[in-house]
């Protein structure tokens, strides 16, 4: 069996396209693609932050404090319109950017005159920082006025924070850091690192089944005094190791990445909350992991030996990846717990598992049943493997 | 030396629908089975070459494939020097060296790598091993390809090596199921060279083809199986005394003449349910 292994690992080791999606994919390219992804993202914000924005200003001189703000400021560029009404095509021809109306009411005396009106055209479809730049403008005068209103009726701090908000309900979160953060991130942790398994070992399984009878290798092994189960568990370790690798290789680096990326803050933050789950948690949660890769790679590498080819094994697991995802995803939807029936829901109840070792609320006598029942689920479609593979309709399709 | 005896396979139609129009015409199909392998006879002994003919799905590589325990016969024996292959595939595949035309290599690994994996499967120590590829390497000319990665080599490099890996157990019996089908001239003769020098070790060689030439150069004893029935079994003289001057004519022949006669054990063998 472990000859059988070791020469499977080294031939794994020895495949570029492999390895490429083993270990060059998490490692280099999806850091790289993220973190591109990131960069452009930041990058658009920034512009849109220091872009200078043209204006055109209507009424102007009623509002003369927010008109001096607006021409004051470097990255505002006035325009002047003349007597033209017609914002929405002013915008649209790029003459300007927004136009800012001024309410034929507005007054510094609102108590009198009431509520001041300032109306903001601008082409709201797309990234942009319009809104938020001028109000970053106006209300700063707006606030001012406030004050003044509170001066002029005589109100003292405490009266002015009840007439501001009479009721102030205020939400206090018993959950701790770990609660939170595990209720958020636990869901997804599980969701990558089981479709992270599955796709690191769909390679090798094609490989190793379907890419034997294609190369014309299997019926050497099959006449080979080996017994077909050492065969089946030879090849079965290999798939599952290399769906192992794969999800911790892409997790590690994930979290590396992620702490190089983000710098002081984040990290202390990252550390913190790692440090909350303890080494026996990391464990169990490395151990919930076990069955669930034998159960991929026991139904990989069942249809990859059903298939005739390379290409017709390929496409079978793709059924497969569609199919698995299901329980996983249950395991993500809102309202789900480890409670009642999705405690028997295969795969949803490992993935519940590891978000509930994540959050620090597991259960450890519930995760004994969870961790047998799996196992046992897996022992079955090994067997069923081993069986499958002695079958001449399969093998000598 | 190997005996066959009555040897006999179906398989199970899963879609008769599916077959073609000349399968659904063919007598082995029988309700739900197709017995591809009805009635196959035949021995083999030390030193000798057999040559198993036919025409293609005749049987011919479901019957090697049984001699080589990848398939499991329904019926018959197969012994090898007493040892009934049936009983105990585990020892027989220690016997048997199995070779085809498309036999392939593990690309990813050398020449060198790919028999000591095989070696490794038969149980044989390394220092054997290793001893034992310098030999093969010697006398297949191999050593200045052997320590490179097969996915580059030529045909005639394959062949040497599916040779070299097929031989390293000195197994007691040789089977080849048309092991220069595909083959370059070149190639071919590395095949043909390789059974002549098994011939002079004694050990007995049965192979599948469909070059006659072959056949003439190399065979002692012929066999001739026709809808999974053996419809000539002898020597080579006498193969060829079925026909005067051509082996193509004698090959025809044998089967014309032969299903005129042994109709019988047909008809006995359908009764079975074989």
């Amino acid at each position: 069996m472990w000859l059988v292994f070791f020469k499977e690992i080294k031939e794994l080791l020895r495949d570029r396209k492999t390895m490429f999606f083993m270990v060059a994919l998490p490692i280099l390219i999806f850091p790289l693609i993220i973190g591109g992804a990131v960069y452009v993202g930041d990058k658009a914000v920034k512009d849109a932050e220091s872009k200078i924005l043209k204006y055109a200003l209507v009424g102007g001189e009623l509002a003369p404090i927010i008109a001096t703000e607006l021409s004051e400021t470097d990255v505002f560029e006035r325009v002047d319109i003349g007597e033209e009404t017609d914002y929405k095509q002013l915008i649209d021809n790029e003459t300007v950017d927004f136009v800012l109306v001024v309410s034929s009411n507005y007054s510094d005396d609102v108590l009198q005159n009431g509520q001041a009106g300032l109306q903001l055209y601008l082409n709201d479809a797309g990234m942009n920082l319009v809104h938020k730049r001028v109000e970053e403008i106006t209300s700063g005068e707006s606030d001012k006025l406030q004050q003044r209103i509170f001066e002029a009726l005589g109100l003292d701090e405490t009266a002015q924070a009840a007439l501001l908000e009479p009721i102030n309900l205020e939400k206090i979160n018993v959950a701790d850091d770990r609660e939170n953060l595990g209720e958020a991130l636990g869901g997804m942790v599980a969701y990558i690192v089981f479709i992270l398994c599955l796709q690191g070992a769909m390679m090798p399984a094609a490989d190793l089944g379907a890419g034997e009878k294609e190369r014309g290798t299997l019926e050497t092994l099959l006449i080979s005094p080996i017994e077909r189960h050492k065969l089946v568990l030879g090849k079965f370790l290999t798939i599952a190791f290399a769906g192992v690798t794969t999800a911790l290789l892409t997790v590690g680096s994930m979290a590396i990445w992620g702490i190089v990326l983000s710098q002081g803050m984040a990290v202390e933050f990252v550390m913190k909350f790692m440090s909350a789950i303890s080494l026996l948690d990391f464990l169990l949660i490395f151990l919930m992991l076990i069955p669930v890769v034998a159960i991929f790679a026991a139904l990989l590498f069942s249809l990859s030996i059903y298939g005739r080819s390379f290409k017709e094994a390929q496409s079978y697991m793709g059924f497969l990846m569609v199919v698995a995802i299901i329980p996983i995803v249950f395991s993500i939807l809102p309202g789900v717990e480890l409670k009642g029936g999705w405690a028997w829901v295969p795969l949803t109840n490992i993935a519940l598992a590891i978000k509930e070792l994540i959050k620090g609320t597991m259960d450890y006598v519930q995760l004994i049943a969870i961790f047998g029942s799996t196992a046992a689920i897996a022992g079955a479609l090994i067997a069923f493997c081993i069986y499958w593979f002695n079958q001449e309709k399969v093998l000598f399709r | 030396m190997i005996e066959i005896k009555n040897l006999a396979k179906k398989f199970a139609v899963e879609n008769p629908k599916k077959l073609s129009e000349q399968e659904k015409k063919d007598p082995r199909l029988k309700g739900r089975f197709f017995h591809s392998v009805q009635d196959v006879s035949f021995s083999c002994e030390q030193g000798e070459v057999l040559g198993l003919l036919g025409p293609n799905g005749a049987g011919k590589t479901t019957t090697l494939r049984m001699l080589s325990t990848a398939l499991q016969p329904n019926g018959g024996s197969v012994e090898i020097n007493g040892v009934n292959v049936l009983e105990n595939p585990l020892i027989a595949r220690k016997k048997i060296g199995f070779l085809s035309g498309s036999t392939g290599l593990y690309g990813r690994l050398t020449g060198r790598e790919n028999i000591e994996y095989f070696a490794a499967l038969h149980g044989i120590e390394k220092n054997l091993t290793a001893q034992r590829i310098e030999e093969l390497a010697n006398v297949l000319d191999m050593q200045n390809f052997l320590d490179r990665r097969c996915e580059n080599f030529s045909t005639g490099m394959k062949q040497k090596t599916a040779i070299a890996r097929a031989v390293i157990h000195q197994p007691e019996v040789v089977i080849l199921d048309e092991p220069t089908t595909g083959l370059d001239i070149m190639a071919t003769q590395t095949v043909l060279d390789f059974i002549k020098r098994l011939k002079a070790q004694k050990v007995p060689v049965i192979f599948s083809t469909h070059h006659l030439d072959e056949v003439e150069e190399l065979c002692d004893a012929v066999t001739v199986i026709d809808q999974g029935v053996t419809k000539f079994n002898g020597d080579i003289n006498a193969f060829k005394s079925l026909a005067n001057d051509s082996l193509h004519q004698a090959f025809l022949n044998s089967i014309r003449t032969s299903s005129e006669v042994t109709n019988a054990p047909h008809q006995e063998l359908a009764k079975e349910g074989m």
